[in-house]
């Protein structure tokens, strides 16, 4: 890290540690004042969100933590972002398509989900709430994405969700795409009973799924 | 008020007495059953869910038919609001309705939207204290419910007092029709609690922000409206006749928050309103949604022997017991999930499983999560 960047550095990194959110836009521009890339900004980032992370996998941290994380994240990445349009971030680790299928319109948790994991450099493409099966499948062969996020937190998306693994299914696709079911009405038997390949009640936890998923690629909020 | 009349050939105690002996944690003569098949029930009848939700004589008819098929069971899960106004300001969120915004036969559905600004803590606060809780409900629902919209102060006033007149008279009939079946009415008044309000009206994302930038506001203004919750909450379930009340946690488990933020900001708003309803002689039931196992310990300041917990199948129910279970009856908690995709055997075994362990030595009341 050149010699320069310190200082704001440490600055970003303190405020981000004590969720002083309301300074995280200054000195995100103090840090593009002294010339920082994208790519640094991501280096610094990933493993501060790596230890709010493991504090709430240990239950030190709780949701408010989780949230306020990637809020700040959200600012300083959309400052850097609309200051750097062009600055390469790198290739994603890998493309995520994510949604609330049909019969749910809650997206709280999914939201909270695609924060974390674009903060560990994963490409998200949110579709946001009440998606129709086969919308999930034209994203899907748009972007070339491998894993498929859906979240439920009612018993309601469960057709849907049936719905969507029968057209990956008839599409050839399912092979490719592994597909994560996420939210409070989920329990771990729906893997077999749904036919997707893996659940979780959290935002944290799904990333460790992605973890196990892309190998030693993940990083920061991925601890 | 008291059913008298006993469900089941072996039954050495009426639903009422099996109801009062759980909440007491005595041992019963077997684990009463509470049904949540609100949802469930109009499919069973053929009825359009548009209809149901939106003719209390029709909920009503179709719930009837309901018991009669394959009842009966001990507690009757009643919401039946009277209209989508008087839901809209026990639950303070904003609902889509089946036949309005949504086809016929869809699943009502919360539209979580923030409605609430950081200032409007204040607002809550200056709040005329005796009827602090109401004013602030009125004046927060045209800024999210669909039926409040244009209205004063004064005519949603007006409005609320007549769909409340007419659901204490609707449901006080309906409820001696299930007392004659024998059964307990769980519900005489029903909201959202004050602090988990304000989650839901900020929104989960700048109510975390609040809880680091002015945590203290927060709690203050709960404060201030749990006195006037608990006295419309008192005098609602009398009317309605019924002595319980259900106080709706949405937002206070440590899916939300954390064990200190509960103890801290949420837990003296709930302390003060439990207590206030245990000591007008009613059961508080809370209804405790996400995982509450952290936050246990400090629920056992509230009164013993006086309280439901009605949990979701997030916390760890057995758990539960071990933790709380000598202290407060628990409700609870077959999940959605396994009600919608397990088989037959597998829902019995869990049934088997809650009865056996968490209703051991008594207070217990099965029930979906």
């Amino acid at each position: 890290m050149d010699a320069h960047l310190n200082e704001p550095l440490t600055v970003f990194r303190r405020a981000f540690l004590d969720f002083n959110i309301d300074v995280i836009a200054d000195v995100t521009d103090k840090m593009l004042a002294v010339g920082i890339s994208t790519r640094q900004f991501l280096d610094t980032c990933t493993p501060l969100m790596g230890q709010i992370g493991e504090k709430f996998e240990k239950g030190e941290y709780f949701l408010p933590q989780l949230v306020m994380a990637g809020e700040m994240f959200k600012t300083a990445s959309t400052r850097i972002k609309s200051a750097m349009p062009d600055d390469a971030s790198g290739d994603p680790i890998a493309e995520i398509v994510l949604g609330t299928p049909r019969g749910d319109i809650h997206d709280l948790g999914k939201d909270i989900f695609a924060v974390l994991a674009e903060a560990s450099g994963f490409a998200v493409h949110n579709l946001g709430v009440d998606v129709p099966p086969a919308t999930f499948i034209e994203r899907l062969s748009e972007t070339g994405a491998s894993i498929l996020g859906l979240s439920s937190l009612l018993t309601t998306t469960f057709e849907a969700i049936e719905e969507i693994i029968r057209l990956l299914e008839q599409k050839g696709m399912r092979n490719n795409i592994h597909v994560i079911l996420g939210g409070g009405a989920t329990e771990q038997s729906l893997v077999e009973k749904l036919g997707v390949d893996s659940q979780t009640r959290d935002a944290y936890e799904g990333l460790n799924i992605l973890k196990a998923l892309t190998g030693d690629q993940a990083k920061g909020a991925v601890a | 008020m008291k059913s008298e009349k006993e469900l089941y050939p072996d039954d050495t105690m009426t639903a009422q007495e099996r109801f009062d002996a759980v909440v007491r944690l005595e041992t019963p003569d077997r684990v009463p059953l509470s049904l949540m098949l609100y949802y469930y029930a109009p499919l069973h009848t053929g009825t359009p869910m548009s209809q149901y939700m939106t003719d209390p004589r029709a909920y009503r008819d179709v719930m009837h038919q309901v018991w009669e098929e394959i009842g009966p069971w001990d507690i009757y899960y009643n919401i039946n609001p009277y209209s989508r106004l008087m839901y809209n300001y026990v639950m303070m969120m904003r609902e889509l309705w089946p036949g309005i915004e949504l086809e016929e036969n869809a699943m009502a559905k919360i539209d979580e939207i923030q409605y609430m600004d950081t200032d409007d803590y204040d607002l809550a606060m200056k709040s005329y204290g005796l009827y602090a809780d109401m004013i602030f409900r009125m004046r927060m629902l045209p800024r999210f419910s669909q039926e409040a919209e244009g209205k004063g102060l004064m005519k949603m006033a007006f409005t609320l007092f007549t769909h409340a007149l007419r659901q204490c008279r609707f449901w006080r009939d309906d409820f001696k029709w299930w007392r004659k079946q024998g059964a307990v009415v769980q519900i005489g008044y029903q909201a959202e609690m004050p602090f988990d309000t304000f989650s839901q009206a900020r929104n989960v994302i700048n109510f975390s922000m609040d809880l680091f930038k002015q945590p203290e506001k927060i709690r203050q203004a709960a404060d201030h409206l749990a006195r006037n919750f608990a006295d419309t909450a008192i005098l609602s379930a009398r009317l309605m006749g019924a002595p319980t009340v259900q106080c709706y946690c949405h937002r206070t488990s440590n899916s939300f928050i954390s064990p200190q933020q509960f103890a801290d900001l949420a837990f003296p708003s709930m302390e003060m309103i439990v207590n206030r309803i245990v000591d007008a002689g009613l059961t508080p039931i809370l209804h405790c949604d996400g995982d509450w196992l952290r936050n246990l310990k400090t629920m056992r300041q509230l009164p013993a022997k006086k309280v439901i917990i009605q949990l979701d199948g997030l916390t760890d129910i057995f758990a539960a017991k071990q933790e709380i279970g000598d202290h407060m009856c628990i409700f609870g908690d077959v999940p959605a999930a396994k009600l919608a995709t397990g088989t037959p055997s597998e829902v019995e075994e869990y049934c088997h499983r809650l009865i056996e362990e968490v209703g051991q030595d008594g207070g217990f009341i099965l029930a979906g999560g």
